[in-house]
């Protein structure tokens, strides 16, 4: 591992600090220039200086100073300056130091033993550390509690070393001593630490026998104590049941932090469902009582792992954990109700939709910002209450209608999705649900919404009343005919007054959109701006919503109004008896289509009708002229057949889904199966050596290491110079998350010794070296390896350059060998993740960055390039598997992935089969920030040939 | 709970601050905050951040971010506790609340996050209760000087009086010979050593002797044996004041204490000792004898005493008035050429029956000061005295052959007498060059200015009772090289006087009184004409 980094300070390099005076001001007598002076020295250090010189100045003027605050900022100087040589051997003028950290050790002044002892918690070298035993050992009497507590730690830093054992022989007996006389929580809490961790039998042994007194002990201690259990437990499960009860005692503890800790410790030790049970009881009452929203959050995270592992205990507590949704932040109503939806069953489903309706009511009351957002998740969480349990529909169906008018279009969306699919699912409330809509149909004011709603009319009207009333009640919301009258004068005012505002707004938002399906289409942005502007829906509420909205020049309404009235004559026709009523409502549906029509080519229009709306409204006209029975069927069965596929796809995938998530938990056939009791402590892999809580603090830390395939590592070397040159270079490049390890292997090709041999690497975009180049000399023929270290900041494709610079002995200049350039593949960096549409969506209309890469590729077929760019790029296709089924031609998909630094990379493909079977059409690449835009487009141009 | 690092960040992702509690490589550190800021989302009513290998606590300050970074595992409660904590730490410490201020009191923050949580575990600590610890004020120091300087006071006398004796054993070291060392010896060994270095350094001409790297060179040489020796002794006696090397002046309280310990006398700072030692040492001890013999010789060129007289004197130098009422007991050799005078106010009988040097009238004490060379007390003189009295005889021999002249010269000391620094100066024709020296007994030095050659023996004792020098010149007449003079110095005298002890009149303590006695025949002329 890299040597350790202690502290980080912000350097700016505009100051000028130069060796020279910092040394004349540590020379000198001046306090204040002399603290500034070592500031500046620890901060030259950090920044890669070391300052050789410096180090002498400072064990002659500074290492004598009484100053506290010097001796403080020579402490900081210690711990950051390299204490061995080349070779690891401590540096001879150290021993000058210990005399003086010695002194420091026995001062007078008790802080300044603290600190020093909290030094002696960060040294590294048993050599310094040595002499200086005796003092520690002192210092563990102190009179002060600050000393003693630094002392034990010091004492446990030092037990640890290596060898650290051989210099304090009996430091557990020392440290049980003083943890039986000690007073001061702080340092009772070190020392018990320091026995847990060194001595564990000794702690265990403290800890039974003072078991009465657990609960009195301090906070802290008891945090150590759960520690202690935890680990104790992890390698000597059969002693559990000691255990337990000091920690259901703990559970009654007054600091919520400990109670949190325990339920923790409780999950960790037992599965029993008393346990369990004990340990979620605990979480959802912090989950009450905690105002903190990351503490909540947290917990919920808690919860949501018990739940996953403990789901049948859980199940219990669903209602304790609904309460939660009592705070107004988002993201905690969401993991609520996330949580909670896993836990329904037939015995709670009642209860839990009531409470969710008793939500969605109060989210009428409130005025509330965020109102809406919150209505739409309830929605959307009863919808999949419904569809689990249909039988809950009919309770809350009606109720959920309300909200068809809804002005937030997302949540009124889903409720129509919902009624959807209820209606189909759900033949007994088919009825109820019709009238109920047919009442309400002419609150809908949002454009997305009618067609939706039309179709359930159109679709699901059987009855002869139910047909009337649908098409009376389309009538009724178009108003009065023509939509524009040739008469000008009779209203303009009305239709100018209108529509100016709206087409203005609409010009300015008039953009390619992207469809669900991938594809662009210049789509009018009447249905945004009617709400945008919502001072015009309002003055014309009176005269129907279908009319307002096909003012607006909604034309694909218009298209849906044709085909409901189409359909629901068809329907008609079949319930009706009477002859001259159907050909009366004929004639009337022909009325409406045509003045719609009228209004499409009309200059009272903001915008011509589209070309897709006007040949659909043409072909309902055809088909209500010309009616027969084969266009009837496919109208009437086809239509309803292809939804009831699409539900029973939708199910089936959920299903797969489901089956999916619960086939990985299970093992393999063939995976090894490890007997914790046969485990040997040697050759095994790190995971499987640490516990969860090590294991946590390595991966942390970034200690962590997996264990890699050799092959695969040969696969990434790379060869840095050529086969003749005096040195033979290469390079094994690692690149971990926010660094690129590269380890050169140099090899010295010629007769001679090649002097103060350096590698200098430069690098290009977003990289940074960290160390600076170190001189090294090669033996005639001999290799080495170098390390270096480089920073990555974001998302791009860097290169490193670099030469490898040397001297022989009987050429005085340097000799130059420049290398290969190394690039940083970008792939490493992104890895595919999943987002919603409307996300997308967003995302889309707001990156700045737009790289467009025309398509170029011998592939032929569609899915095949689509396969192709996603397995070189690394992303994850959003749109969904049957969208892109089928062989007609073209192809439309938005993949998405997410860099390792947070940033997101949105990909559009859109190609098209030309008649000569090439694939032709562009992809598109949207990010926030230049790099990702750049580089992605670069991979895909050079991968997108498919030779592979 | 396991907080990895405490940072303060701009909003901008510049990290200003940041301790880390456990081992971590720099590029993770830098890595994990240089991530930081981009995760933070806007708009979110949370403050924590969950990565796959870490979490970030955080709180935003004006522009700043103060934050933690905590292992997943963390306990969440404790870790909004210390970030309370910190937040609240961090304007006392920065006058700003921006990046300037922060970078500004980087260190102070970093003392103050010390204090807060060690090794990765928070600590139950008030704001009051950091600042107290990161101010260090403590009553035990300040009461730890005070007894320091009394106890510096109290033994400063006892110091005076220790320097000065290590002084004029050392004069007497660099005059008089072995005598010296043994009065050395009884110093601690250490000090000993510490001596010798600094008379290498001083001779070496050192311009920065006594000061910081002189003591700095003197430390290095040490440690191996000090260390081992601290190590034992502390172990054994559990004895919190050991010492080890020392430097400069930090060390030097705690030197004196461990000294003390050790049952030495404390002797002062050796720096003062060394600067004085080249100049001719201020007497220091109570009482200084000194038996001096002066030698004024004409030895003839071909032989025989030309003329001889030999004067002593023994004088008493007393440092501090109470001390004068002494007598000197002292012996003499019994050399029946020799008579002694007293000086008058010396009781004369006293003397004469028992060899004891008082005054006529015992109320009134000795006189003092340290001026001048003390007070007379006896004169001795010997006038007559054969040639195997003569320490020392030269023998000198030109001879002219060809255009060269040959001189031979050779000497021969009395066995009575260890001859030390001797000098046998032969006057030479004014010459261009040097003389050729054939042969030597020791070394030789031509001075061109006064045409001289200096034959110098530095220790004439049993082993070279006898030597000889040769050396060529252009044809002179022989008479040049006369006269030769002589110069040497002797411990032992003609008359044998010793000082064997001081005899307190008043203060009746059984002890006698300590005293330093310095014994030297020197030569005032003496010369072969």
């Amino acid at each position: 591992m890299d040597k350790s980094c202690t502290l980080l300070v912000h350097y700016d390099k505009g100051t000028p600090a130069v060796a020279k005076e910092i040394k004349e001001a540590l020379e000198g007598n001046d306090v204040e220039a002399k603290v500034d002076a070592m500031k500046k020295a620890v901060m030259l250090l950090l920044n890669g200086e070391t300052i050789p010189q410096l180090f002498i100045t400072i064990i002659r003027y500074v290492l004598p100073s009484e100053d506290h605050t010097i001796q403080k900022l020579l402490l900081l100087y210690l711990e950051l300056i390299e204490k061995t040589d080349s070779k690891g051997k401590v540096l001879p003028e150290m021993i000058l130091i210990c005399q003086n950290l010695r002194n420091n050790l026995q001062h007078p002044n008790e802080y300044i033993r603290g600190v020093t002892l909290r030094f002696l918690c960060r040294l590294k070298e048993t050599e310094i550390v040595e002499p200086l035993t005796p003092s520690v050992l002192q210092n563990l009497e102190h009179r002060h509690p600050f000393v003693r507590r630094n002392a034990i730690l010091a004492v446990m830093s030092i037990y640890k070393l290596p060898n650290g054992d051989q210099l304090f022989v009996d430091a557990p007996e020392m440290i049980e001593k003083a943890l039986s006389t000690e007073q001061d929580p702080s340092a009772k809490r070190n020392a018990f630490l320091m026995l847990f961790t060194c001595a564990e039998e000794r702690a265990v042994n403290y800890l039974l026998s003072n078991v009465d007194k657990v609960s009195d002990w301090n906070e802290s201690l008891q945090m150590v104590v759960l520690e202690l259990i935890r680990s104790v437990c992890k390698t000597k499960p059969t002693e559990k049941g000691k255990y337990i009860k000091i920690i259901i005692s703990l559970l009654s503890a007054t600091s919520s932090a400990v109670i949190y800790e325990c339920a923790g410790t409780l999950v960790s030790l037992s599965s029993a469902p008393t346990a369990i049970r004990a340990a979620a009881n605990t979480y959802c009452q912090l989950l009450l009582s905690q105002s903190d929203n990351n503490v909540k959050l947290i917990l919920l995270d808690r919860l949501s792992e018990l739940k996953s592992l403990h789901r049948e205990i859980m199940v219990e507590l669903i209602i304790d954990v609904l309460r939660a949704l009592s705070s107004p932040n988002l993201d905690i109503r969401k993991k609520t109700l996330d949580i909670a939806l896993d836990l329904i069953t037939h015995h709670n489903i009642n209860e839990v939709v009531q409470m969710l309706k008793k939500e969605v009511v109060k989210t009428q009351s409130g005025e509330l910002e965020k109102n809406g957002e919150y209505r739409q998740m309830l929605i959307q969480a009863i919808h999949a209450c419904a569809v689990k349990f249909p039988e809950v529909a009919s309770t809350v169906v009606h109720l959920l209608m309300d909200f068809l008018g809804d002005s937030n279009v997302a949540s009124a969306l889903d409720v129509v999705a919902f009624v959807r699919e209820i209606i189909e699912t759900n033949p007994k409330l088919r009825v109820s649900i019709i009238t109920r809509l047919l009442d309400t149909f002419y609150q809908i004011r949002a454009g997305k919404v009618c067609p939706c709603a039309l179709w359930i009319i159109g679709e699901y009207c059987l009855s002869l009343s139910e047909v009337e009333s649908g098409i009376s009640t389309i009538k009724q919301c178009l108003g009065d005919l023509p939509f524009y009258s040739i008469s000008e004068e009779s209203e303009p005012t009305e239709t100018s007054n209108k529509i100016q505002p709206t087409s203005s707004a609409m010009v300015s938002s008039r953009k390619p959109v992207i469809l669900a399906d991938g594809t662009y289409a210049t789509q009018s942005a009447a249905s945004e701006t009617t709400f945008s502007t919502p001072t015009v829906v309002q003055g014309s509420v009176a005269s129907g919503n279908l009319r307002t909205l096909l003012l607006t020049g909604d034309f694909f309404l218009g298209a849906v109004v044709a085909c409901t009235l189409t359909k629901l004559v068809l329907r008609l026709e079949e319930v009706q008896p009477s002859k001259t009523e159907v050909n009366k409502t004929v004639t009337q549906a022909l009325l409406i289509m045509v003045s719609m029509l009228q209004l499409g080519q009309s200059p009272a229009s903001p915008h011509p009708i589209d070309n897709d709306s006007y040949e659909r409204i043409v072909l309902c006209i055809k088909l209500l002229c010309h009616r027969n029975d084969e266009m009837k069927k496919i109208w009437l069965e086809s239509c309803r057949q292809s939804f009831v596929k699409m539900i029973s796809e939708k199910q089936l995938t959920e299903m797969a889904e489901l089956k999916a998530k619960t086939q990985t938990t299970n093992a393999q056939p063939d995976d090894l199966i490890d007997f914790f009791h046969l485990k040997s402590r040697k050759g095994m892999s790190q995971l499987e050596l640490e516990d969860q809580v090590q294991d946590d603090l390595k991966r942390a830390t970034g200690e962590f290491t997996k264990d890699e395939n050799d092959a695969n590592k040969l696969n990434r070397i790379l060869q840095l110079t050529g086969f003749s040159d005096p040195v033979y270079a290469e390079a094994y490049v690692t690149v971990h998350h926010y660094d690129i390890a590269l380890e050169v292997t140099v090899i010295n090709r010629t007769k001679e010794t090649l002097q103060n041999m350096c590698l200098e690497l430069a690098t290009m975009g977003d990289l940074k070296l960290v160390e600076r180049p170190q001189n090294y000399s090669l033996a005639p023929g001999t290799s080495m390896q170098i390390k270096a270290n480089i920073k990555v900041s974001s998302t791009e494709t860097g290169v490193i350059f670099g030469n490898i610079v040397y001297e022989t002995s009987n050429v005085m200049e340097r000799n130059v060998v420049v290398l290969n350039d190394i690039h940083i593949d970008i792939m490493d960096y992104i890895s595919p993740a999943v987002c919603s549409e409307v996300a997308f969506r967003t995302m889309w209309a707001e990156f700045e960055w737009e790289n467009k890469v025309a398509v170029n590729t011998t592939i032929q077929n569609e899915r095949k390039f689509l396969d192709h760019i996603i397995k070189s790029t690394n992303m994850k296709c959003l749109t969904a598997p049957s969208a892109i089924e089928g062989e007609c031609g073209f192809l439309a998909a938005n993949l998405y992935a997410k860099s390792v630094f947070g940033e997101d990379a949105l990909v559009n493909v859109s190609i098209e089969k030309q008649t000569d079977g090439v694939l032709s059409g562009y992809i598109r690449i949207r990010s926030k920030t230049q790099g990702i835009a750049l580089s992605l487009g670069d991979k895909i141009t050079l991968k997108q040939k498919g030779s592979s | 709970m396991v907080v990895l690092a405490s940072s303060i960040v701009s909003k901008s992702g510049k990290v200003l601050v940041s301790r880390q509690y456990v081992d971590m490589s720099r590029i993770r550190i830098e890595g994990l905050l240089a991530a930081f800021p981009k995760l933070v989302g806007m708009g979110k009513q949370h403050t924590y951040i969950e990565t796959d290998n870490v979490r970030y606590v955080y709180q935003p300050i004006e522009a700043l971010f103060l934050l933690l970074v905590t292992t997943k595992q963390s306990n969440i409660l404790e870790d909004l506790d210390t970030l309370r904590m910190l937040s609240k730490l961090v304007p006392e410490y920065s006058m700003s609340l921006d990046e300037e201020g922060i970078g500004r009191a980087a260190f102070e923050l970093i003392f103050a996050f010390d204090e807060v949580i060690s090794l990765g575990h928070k600590e139950s600590v008030t704001v009051a209760q950091v600042k107290q610890y990161c101010e260090m004020e403590s009553h035990e120091e300040k009461l730890h000087k005070l007894v320091m300087q009394s106890k510096i006071n109290d033994t400063k006398d006892v110091m005076k009086r220790k320097a000065n004796e290590i002084d004029k054993s050392k004069i007497e070291k660099t005059r008089g010979g072995d005598k010296g060392f043994s009065s050395m010896s009884s110093l601690g060994g250490r000090l000993d050593s510490s001596f010798s270095d600094m008379s290498i350094s001083h001779g070496s001409g050192g311009g920065g002797f006594g000061s910081g790297p002189a003591f700095g060179m003197m430390s290095d040489v040490e440690p191996i044996n000090t260390k081992a020796k601290d190590r034992s002794r502390s172990s054994v006696t559990a004895a919190p004041k050991s010492s080890g090397m020392k430097l400069g002046k930090s060390g030097k309280n705690q030197l004196m204490e461990s000294l003390k310990a050790e049952g030495e006398d404390i002797i002062e700072d050796v720096k003062p000792t060394g600067q004085t030692r080249p100049a001719v040492a201020a007497p220091t001890d109570p009482f200084t004898l000194t038996v001096e013999e002066k030698l004024n010789v004409a030895l003839r060129r071909d032989g025989g005493i030309s003329s001889f007289d030999m004067q002593g004197t023994l004088s008493l130098q007393i440092l501090n008035q109470e001390d004068g009422f002494v007598q000197v007991q002292i012996e003499t050799g019994g050399n029946p050429e020799i008579l002694f005078k007293t000086h008058p106010n010396i009781n004369r009988e006293l003397f004469n029956s028992e060899s004891i040097l008082g005054l006529k009238r015992p109320d009134q004490p000795f006189p003092t000061g340290q001026g001048g060379d003390g007070v007379g007390l006896l004169r001795w003189r010997m006038q007559r005295a054969d040639e195997s009295m003569v320490p020392l005889t030269i023998n000198c021999w030109p001879s002219v052959s060809g255009n060269e002249t040959y001189v031979s010269i050779e000497y021969e000391a009395s066995s009575m007498f260890d001859l030390t620094n001797v000098i046998i100066s032969v006057p030479l024709p004014a010459l261009r060059d040097a003389p050729i020296v054939k042969q030597c007994d020791g070394d030789w030095r031509y001075d061109s200015r006064n045409s001289v050659v200096e034959w110098s023996i530095l220790l004439i004792d049993n082993s070279n009772r006898s030597g000889s020098m040769e050396f060529v010149v252009p044809p002179v007449d022989s008479s040049v090289f006369f006269p030769i003079s002589v110069q040497f110095a002797a411990t032992t005298t003609y008359s044998g006087l010793k000082v064997n002890g001081m005899i307190p009149l008043r203060g009746g303590g059984g002890t006698t009184p300590r005293f330093v006695q310095r014994t030297q025949l020197i030569t005032q002329n003496y010369q072969v004409v």
